[in-house]
Order: structure tokens, then C-alpha cells, then sequence
């Protein structure tokens, strides 16, 4: 049996699968049936999502008509629409650098991350060796520490490495924060994943890389980009370390620009909107492409991690 | 079977990203060199120096305009403008001393002056001023307090401008309630009662009940008690009963005239609601003048001195004055001096201040005519300066001021705004903290 009918007969783990037939088995005498889903009025499950949505949507709203109101205007309603905010903060106050150099960290930290992790997630799926439950226990405590307790230890290292103002800086110190956890989710992606497939793999020849590569990978795409949108996001939005480890101005990114609108006595708050919505563009933009992939990433990596 | 379509030439860009993040990761960063108590050198007075802006972004524009006229100036001095939000410049500075990579020049408010140059950071100034044209052009009280502020009885920073408490009222709003200018506390106490309708959503004042609360209540304190000393002896006067009386009464506003909301305001939302709403009067300091311009126009509102008692005693606390200082790890401090001298000088120090609203160090440019122009900052500068008031001076010198005066008190007033704490209760704790403070600067000054 190859490795692409292996694939075939097996179900892939992670995969989404239908929802069970609705429940119309009659109710037992004495006990009342409990309505099927297609019988529920659709009020009683619009309204309540109706709510929730403006509950959630409302401080976005805020956000845009403040973005796109002219200055000194009151009005509830984005009308009459400007840009000038979005001019002010992408010319002005250099958003278009901080935005690249954003994405650039966002995009490295990602590469990163998914490629250690995966390197650390097989091994900690497949192999047994000594201080694994130990190496495990480290790993999860790790996630207690917060970055601020090594902010001056991580500055001292950077800067004995001549790294201090380099992005590089921040992308390893994002990618190393971000490791222990996404290590822990891909070592259960891959436990998911029959070991069987892998030795199907070998029978036909391949190595243990290429049998990874060409059997175990393209079953971790949901596991992938969970964990690779996670550490995208985590980099794109974390703002201590480019506070500290970044100076100059064409170094600094989004979260960083962000905080010097405020000033101390003065903030300019259709800037501060305007740089919110490109601050959180991208993250809706990723956010809606991977969605169903996340989610299905997510349970399948919590069930049996 | 491949696990992409595409797969050799996807492989091949991401081969490529990775090595420029190789090269992104080692390439142009600095060693950090520059921590607290290096001795740093004078340098030859040319190339590169650094400059770091307290209040990054919103003063960028008028930096990078005296830093070009500076460079036209000296052709043979670069300076780098690095531009750090005012909330996060603290522990900025903080790593840089314990790591390494300080600036050669940098914006250093009173508030944090004390904490910076006990960790031997920031070069002693004075006999610079006194061989440079500087001398005799600096406001004498802005010195002064600056140099109680370094708690060393030494200038770390060259004073650049000053700003005051204002009280802000709408009075479009006084107009159609038939109300007096506010302009002793009596008045204000009316008008807030009068201006408040909550069925309307009118209220008559703001408080500040989340960030900065502690500064804007001491002053509201000081004010109504008419105590002119921070200090009685080595007790502070906090917690005397006419301040605690004092604070009773002002924190007695909350709700009653002021939106529930302001249990956390800190001035971003305070400014903001004010700016947006119909609430009858707010108490911010100059910084924000440019923002009530922008919402309201001119004819809208007025920004005048803090009220005074009925019979015009006026006594306020002290706002921090904001410096220059030269970083005593710098290679170039010639240059990086020629920089604070530039940029403390009339013409500079004029264009910063008109910008910020502020009111300047540099005596020459506190004559300028755009300060007659702007009416709070005149108005704020002639309190200042014409000796009719009282200012009670907060110990800034203490390096656990800032951690006093924020952190660790501003839920307790928060407690007081609720109801869930007495202002005595309150005001006792934090005179507790304060003398304690006190008596160990003493300790360590020995």
C-alpha cells in the first residue's frame, strides 16, 4: 500500500465531519421532547446572536466613526466621511514603515515558530527519551514566566550580540516566548496522526524525513495554521519588547506607534482610531481566511494533546 | 505525491525569506553601550548623537523642526530623533540604565528625575549653564525646582517649560444658566449643582478617577484647604483634618455631578467626554488647551488659573517641570550639549512651547507675543510668576513618588469615589507611605 492510498482509506484526524441527523426518535412516556433544531423559532436564535453581535460590534463602530469622522465632529453617524486620519497617521506619524516592519516580525516570528515547533512537537510525539516528562513540565511552566521578568536579561544578551535596534531582536525573542506552547499543540497534532501511516511510508521507501514530509505534513494543515496564525498574531500585537529593544523610527512597529499618539497630556483620538483600524486590519484579514481552520486545528490539538 | 502545488518554487521563497531574516537578525543593531554610571566622554563635538522625546509622536513635528535647524546650524552634528510615549518612557530609560544603550540626550520630566539620577545617569548641568549662553536666561523657579526635583541639590536637566492646572469650563453652558466665572471654589461647588441635569446627561464637572487622579485631588485639596506646605516637619500634611475635609467634599461630586463613568477616567477619557458632551467644567492642565480648540472652537469655553478660596487666597501644588538632560554615558557630550543649549535657547524654546501650549523656561521667550495670544497659557504663566500664589511643592525629589503617587494609591481613591473607604482612611494611608519615604531619603542623603 503507498503512502497517497494510505491517505485515502484513512479518515483525516482534524477533519471536519458532519453534524449528526437531528434526534425525532418519539419521547419516552411522562417526558417532554426536547424540540429539534430545525423546530426552534428562528427569533429565539437570531435575537440572541443579535445581541451578542452588537455587544461586540458596538466599540468596533466606535472605532471607525472616530477613524473616519472629521475632527471636532459629534456626529453618531460616519458622515461626512474624511481621511485625513489615516493620511495623518500613515504619512505623518510613519505608519507605513511601522506597518512593514509589523508585518515583517509577524511573518518571521510565524516561519519560526512553525518550523521549530514542528521539529520539537515530532519529537516529543514520537520519541521516548529520559527527561521527557520533565522537558514536557519545563515547557508548560515556561508559560508562567512573564516577558517583562526577562526584559533586562534578554537586553543585555541582545546588546552583547550587537542586536539592539535590530529587528532580529524581536523576532527572536517573540519566537522563543512563543515556542513552548506551540511545541505542546503540534506534538498533539502529530500523536493524532496514526503512526501506522509513517511505517506504511517506510515499507515504500522513504525515510523518516520524507515520510514526515510527505505523509504526517499535509494531515497538520489545520494544526499548522492554528499555530501559525496564534504566533502571528502574538507578534503582530505584542508590544513590550519593540518598545524596548527597537529605537529608531524606522524600526518601531504598529503597537509601538500606536501608544506615542497618546500623549501625556494630549491625544489625538481620530489618529489614535484611524491607527487602530490599520492596527487591526491585517489580524481580521487572517482571522477570516483561516477561521474554519482554527477552529478545527484547535479541537483537534485540545482532544487528544 | 506534493504537499503543495508548487511546491520547489514555494520551497524556494521560503529558503529566501529565511535568509534575510538571518540577515535582518544580525545585521545593524547597536552593542547597547551606555549603561547607568558609565562615564562616557566628551567627545570631539561631531557625528551622530541620540536624542529621546518624553513625549514621543505628539511633539515629533515641532522636534524634528528645531533638530533641522540645529543641523543647519552644525553642519558636522547628525541627530537621531527617537520619539517614546510619555507612559512608557520611565521604564524605557529604566533598561536602558540597567542594560545599557541610553541616549546621549533626553527629555526627563520632574517626576522622574530623582529615580534617574540617583543611579548616577544623568550629568550635573550647572557649570555648563554657567559658561553658556544659557546663563541668566532660565526661569529661576523652573531651576529651582528642578534641581529639588534631582534631590541632590544639583541641575540634571536644563528646564525647558512648565505647565499649570487649568479648570476648563463651557461658557456657552454658564451663559444660558446665569452662572459666574468659577473662579473660587464656592463658585465652582455652585455651578457644578446648577449645571447638572442627568435626566439630560448634563453634568457640571468631570473628575479624574482613573490614572492621574492623585496629583488633580491633592490639588483640588491643597486649594480648598489653603495648607501651603507639603511638609510639616518630617510629617507630611496629607492627612491633616482640612485636607481630609477637603477631599470629603470634593470627592462628594462624584455622581452627584459628575457621570458614573468617571471612576475611570484618566485624562484621554476625561478630555475626550468633555470635549463631546455638554459637562459644565474639567480640570486638566495646559497640555490639553489644543484639544478643546480643535472640538469646541475658541468661543466655546474658557481656560483659567484653579479657583481660590472666597477671599482670593490661591494655593496649588506644583506641576512638574519638564527638563533636558545630557546622560552621563554619552561619547559626544560636547555635542550632545550644543544640542540642549539649541534647543533651550529663545528661538527653539519659544517654537517647542507655542506648540505644546506650555509655558517656557527661556525667560526671553516667555516674552514672545504668541504667549499674550494663547489666554490660558498667559493667564497660567502670571499665576506662576506674579507671586500672588502659593505653590505647594510636591516631593518629586523622592525616588518613590512615582510609585506612590500612582500605582499604589489611585484604586484606594478610587475606594474613596465609591463609598468603600473614608477620606480619612485614605489620606492616612497615604501619609503613612509618604513620611516612610521621606524618612528613608533622609537615611540614604546621610
Amino acid at each position: 500500500m503507498t503512502a497517497e492510498s494510505t491517505l485515502t482509506a484513512a479518515p483525516a484526524p482534524g477533519a471536519a465531519q458532519a453534524p449528526p441527523p437531528p434526534d425525532r426518535t418519539p419521547p419516552a412516556a411522562g417526558r417532554k421532547r426536547r424540540p429539534a433544531w430545525d423546530e426552534v423559532p428562528r427569533w429565539q436564535i437570531y435575537l440572541p446572536l443579535g445581541i451578542y453581535l452588537v455587544f461586540t460590534l458596538v466599540p468596533f463602530y466606535w472605532i471607525l466613526l472616530f477613524a473616519v469622522r472629521p475632527a471636532g465632529s459629534t456626529s453618531l453617524l460616519p458622515w461626512p466621511m474624511t481621511g485625513e486620519h489615516f493620511e495623518k497617521v500613515w504619512t505623518e506619524r510613519s505608519f507605513g514603515v511601522f506597518f512593514q516592519n509589523s508585518l515583517l516580525i509577524g511573518v518571521a516570528v510565524l516561519v519560526m515558530t512553525t518550523v521549530v515547533a514542528l521539529a520539537g512537537g515530532y519529537a516529543l510525539a514520537r520519541f521516548d527519551f529520559r527527561i521527557k516528562k520533565g522537558f514536557m513540565l519545563a515547557l508548560l511552566c515556561s508559560q508562567f514566566v512573564p516577558g517583562a521578568l526577562l526584559l533586562v536579561p534578554l537586553f543585555q544578551i541582545f546588546a552583547e550580540l550587537r542586536m539592539i535596534n535590530s529587528l532580529g531582536s524581536v523576532i527572536i525573542a517573540e519566537t522563543v516566548f512563543q515556542l513552548p506552547l506551540s511545541m505542546i499543540l503540534i506534538s498533539g497534532f502529530i500523536r493524532n496522526v496514526p503512526y501506522s501511516l509513517e511505517e506504511a511510508a517506510w515499507v515504500d521507501g522513504c525515510n523518516r524525513f520524507s515520510a514526515f514530509r510527505i505523509v504526517v505534513l499535509p494531515l497538520l494543515r489545520p494544526g499548522l495554521v492554528a499555530v501559525g496564525s496564534f504566533a502571528f498574531v502574538h507578534a503582530w500585537n505584542h508590544f513590550l519588547f519593540a518598545l524596548m529593544f527597537l529605537s529608531s523610527q524606522d524600526k518601531q512597529t504598529i503597537p509601538v506607534g500606536l501608544n506615542t499618539l497618546m500623549g501625556a497630556d494630549s491625544v489625538d483620538l481620530g489618529a489614535l482610531a484611524a491607527g487602530g483600524v490599520i492596527a487591526a486590519v491585517p489580524v481580521v484579514i487572517v482571522f477570516a481566511f483561516i477561521q474554519k481552520w482554527l477552529v478545527t486545528g484547535f479541537s483537534a490539538g485540545a482532544v487528544k494533546g | 505525491m506534493t504537499i503543495f502545488p508548487g511546491g520547489r518554487r514555494r520551497a524556494a521563497v521560503a529558503l529566501a525569506l529565511t535568509g534575510v531574516l538571518a540577515l535582518t537578525a544580525t545585521a545593524c543593531g547597536d552593542d547597547g553601550s551606555g549603561a547607568g554610571g558609565d562615564k562616557g566622554t566628551e567627545g570631539s563635538g561631531k557625528g551622530k548623537i541620540t536624542f529621546w522625546d518624553n513625549n514621543g509622536g505628539v511633539r515629533t513635528d515641532v522636534w524634528k523642526e528645531i533638530i533641522a535647524d540645529f543641523e543647519k546650524a552644525n553642519p558636522d552634528i547628525d541627530v537621531e530623533y527617537v520619539g517614546v510615549a510619555s507612559k512608557e518612557v520611565q521604564s524605557k530609560y529604566d533598561t536602558a540604565i540597567q542594560g545599557g544603550a541610553l541616549p546621549d540626550v533626553g527629555g526627563v520630566g520632574a517626576a522622574m528625575l530623582a529615580g534617574i539620577a540617583a543611579q548616577d545617569a544623568l550629568e550635573p548641568l550647572d557649570a555648563r549653564v554657567e559658561d553658556s549662553a544659557l546663563k541668566g536666561k532660565l526661569n529661576t523657579g523652573m531651576v529651582d525646582s528642578v534641581k529639588a526635583a534631582g534631590g541632590q541639590d544639583k541641575l540634571f536637566t536644563v528646564p525647558t517649560s512648565a505647565s499649570n492646572g487649568v479648570l476648563y469650563y463651557r461658557t456657552d453652558l454658564f451663559k444660558a444658566a446665569g452662572l459666574a466665572e468659577p473662579t473660587t471654589w464656592s463658585a465652582f461647588y455652585t455651578a457644578a449643582g446648577k449645571l447638572t441635569q442627568k435626566d439630560k446627561n448634563r453634568f457640571g464637572y468631570t473628575i479624574r478617577g482613573g490614572a492621574g487622579s492623585i496629583a488633580q485631588a491633592l490639588d483640588a485639596m491643597y486649594g480648598q484647604s489653603g495648607i501651603t506646605d507639603f511638609w510639616n516637619g518630617d510629617k507630611t500634611t496629607v492627612n491633616d483634618p482640612k485636607n481630609v475635609t477637603a477631599l470629603e467634599k470634593y470627592a462628594g461630586l462624584f455622581k452627584k455631578t459628575t457621570p458614573a463613568a468617571d471612576v475611570n477616567n484618566d485624562f484621554t477619557k476625561m478630555v475626550a467626554q468633555w470635549d463631546s458632551g455638554e459637562i459644565g467644567m474639567l480640570n486638566h492642565n495646559l497640555g490639553s488647551y489644543q484639544d478643546h480648540v480643535k472640538a469646541l472652537g475658541t468661543e466655546k469655553f474658557r481656560g483659567i488659573p484653579n479657583p481660590t478660596l472666597d477671599d482670593g487666597t490661591r494655593v496649588q501644588v506644583s506641576n512638574p517641570v519638564d527638563g533636558l538632560g545630557l546622560f552621563s554615558s554619552s561619547k559626544n557630550k560636547a555635542a550632545a550639549w550644543k544640542f540642549i543649549e539649541f534647543a533651550a535657547s529663545h528661538e527653539s524654546n519659544s517654537k517647542w512651547n507655542k506648540s505644546a501650549g506650555a509655558i517656557p523656561a527661556n525667560t526671553e521667550a516667555a516674552k514672545d507675543a504668541w504667549l499674550q495670544e494663547a489666554e490660558p497659557t498667559k493667564l497660567a504663566a502670571d499665576v506662576l510668576f506674579s507671586g500672588k500664589a502659593t505653590i505647594v511643592q510636591l516631593p518629586y525629589y523622592l525616588p518613590d513618588w512615582n510609585t506612590i503617587s500612582k500605582a499604589d494609591n489611585e484604586a484606594g481613591f478610587q475606594k474613596v469615589l465609591l463609598g468603600k473607604a473614608t477620606a480619612k482612611e485614605f489620606l492616612d494611608g497615604l501619609a503613612e507611605q509618604l513620611n516612610a519615604a521621606q524618612a528613608e531619603w533622609k537615611q540614604q542623603k546621610k
